[in-house]
């Protein structure tokens, strides 16, 4: 088995485990969209944009708990630290947690997924389908930075109170783009309308996945 | 003479302004050990780490294979064996899955195999099936002190190894050293008191006010006892 293959396993089977973070990041989901439906007008709330605004609205916050969390449970008992002096290097490190991010952040989605269509009065057909591609671009992207950015805020003192200040804004571009597409594939309009919002989503995600690869040994690095 | 497997020239260290290791020298060769003896505080975690590439030096170096501790290569990084306060363990993980882990970040060849060989060394054959969040603090030192040597590192850093353990742990933890020095490893060990074991002879330093003072004489322990912490001052 590979490092990364040992990282990755042995962190979805803490969570399978304890389910805290992804217990955690589908209740949140909830009651942001709980929330959005009781605090949205009627007429508003019934439409595809509204939908999609409430999921990536939970997707945002969900993610933020997330991120934290896989890397959160290496500071018990100072794991982290083994992993550092271990031979595994930091690109393989970042890949497998942000693997297990995103793993978390897609169960916590699919869940908020179904309670949007729900809430939403939307239908269950082939939009979601056509969704889900959406989705995964997101879930990728916020993971690739989130787990980046959760290696920097770690060391600050109070950095769990950090995250979001660094990640919402930089994650802004990918929202809106995610949000479009989102519409789009809800709405049941031809996705070619979606195109260019879909390209920023992968165009951010390269971006991120590979600023995290690079740069994830500087900052999880030395005291 | 042979190069040796960790050496620091002028090593310091600073929190802020507050400076907690100054100008330390070390050299330890292999198949030798070195006991780092100091109070609360005074620095030996901190010399430790740095050895480990877990912290920067404020000045000067630590060679460890003759490349500096803070861009040890992975091959470098897979010949270290560290044991710390924190036992680097996933308490909801199992002991034998704990140790099949850490096998397969050392790309040895047979984790589960090895980790059941460990579990027998440090006397945990019975509970490897066992979460180690259910241990007590002395079980979780000995698990710990299994990850540590299951890559048979030929650089060993123990910080206070015998914390926290019984007679029985103390006589394992005793032979695990002595058969890990007979492989030809190099042991940086840290202490509150003076250290021997049986049969090893250990360069004893002491850290005073941030500076590291080798003891005049090594300890080589009586045949008679397994191991004994000489307690009190160094030069008592």
């Amino acid at each position: 088995m590979s490092a990364f293959a040992a990282i990755l396993s042995k962190d979805l089977r803490l969570e399978l485990r304890s389910g805290v973070s992804t217990i955690a990041m589908v209740a949140l989901a909830m009651l942001v969209l709980v929330v959005l439906v009781f605090a949205l007008n009627p007429g508003v709330a019934r439409g595809p944009e509204a939908a999609a605004g409430a999921l990536w609205i939970a997707l945002v916050f969900a993610g933020m708990l997330g991120a934290s969390r896989a890397l959160m449970a290496e500071s018990e008992n100072e794991c982290i630290r083994a992993l550092l002096i271990s031979p595994v290097d930091r690109a393989t490190l970042y890949a497998a947690k942000l693997a297990a991010s995103a793993i978390f952040m897609l169960v916590a989605l699919g869940a908020g997924a179904i309670l949007t269509v729900l809430f939403f009065n939307l239908e269950f057909s082939g939009a979601l389908v056509r969704l889900a591609p959406i989705l995964i671009l997101g879930v990728i992207g916020f993971a690739a930075l989130a787990t980046l950015l959760a290696a920097i805020s770690g060391r600050a003192r109070g950095g769990e109170l950090l995250l979001p200040l660094l990640v919402v804004p930089m994650f802004v571009p990918a929202l809106i783009a995610g949000v479009r597409a989102s519409t789009a594939a809800l709405s049941a309009a031809p996705m070619a309308t979606a195109r260019d919002w879909i390209g920023i989503l992968v165009a951010f995600d390269v971006l991120f996945v590979t600023a995290g690869y690079l740069l994830f040994e500087h900052v999880i690095g030395q005291e | 003479m042979a190069a040796p497997i960790v050496e620091t020239h002028a090593l310091g260290k600073s929190f802020g302004l507050v400076p907690v290791l100054l100008e330390a020298n070390l050299r330890v060769a292999s198949g030798r050990a070195a006991v780092i003896i100091g109070g609360n505080g005074a620095g030996k975690s901190t010399l430790l780490a740095i050895l480990a590439g877990l912290s920067a030096p404020s000045t000067g170096y630590a060679l460890v294979f003759g490349q500096d501790s803070r861009r040890l290569d992975p091959d470098g990084r897979r010949r270290i064996g560290m044991l710390s306060h924190r036992s680097f363990l996933y308490p909801n993980l199992t002991a034998a899955e704990n140790l099949e882990f850490y096998a397969t970040l050392y790309r040895i060849e047979n984790p589960r195999g090895a980790a059941h060989s460990w579990l027998r060394r440090v006397g945990l054959a019975n509970f490897g099936g066992e979460r180690v969040r259910m241990f007590s603090r002395g079980m979780e030192q000995r698990l710990a002190a299994a990850r540590a040597m299951i890559a048979e590192p030929t650089l060993l850093i123990l910080d206070e190894p015998f914390a926290a353990l019984d007679s029985d742990g103390v006589a394992i933890m005793t032979d695990l050293i002595r058969t890990e020095l007979a492989r030809g490893c190099a042991v940086v060990a840290s202490a509150h008191a003076r250290l021997a074991i049986e049969g090893v002879e250990l360069e004893q330093y002491e850290i005073s006010r941030g500076r590291l003072i080798p003891h005049p004489e090594t300890v080589e322990a009586p045949r008679a006892g397994r191991l004994r912490s000489l307690l009190g001052r160094p030069n008592q």
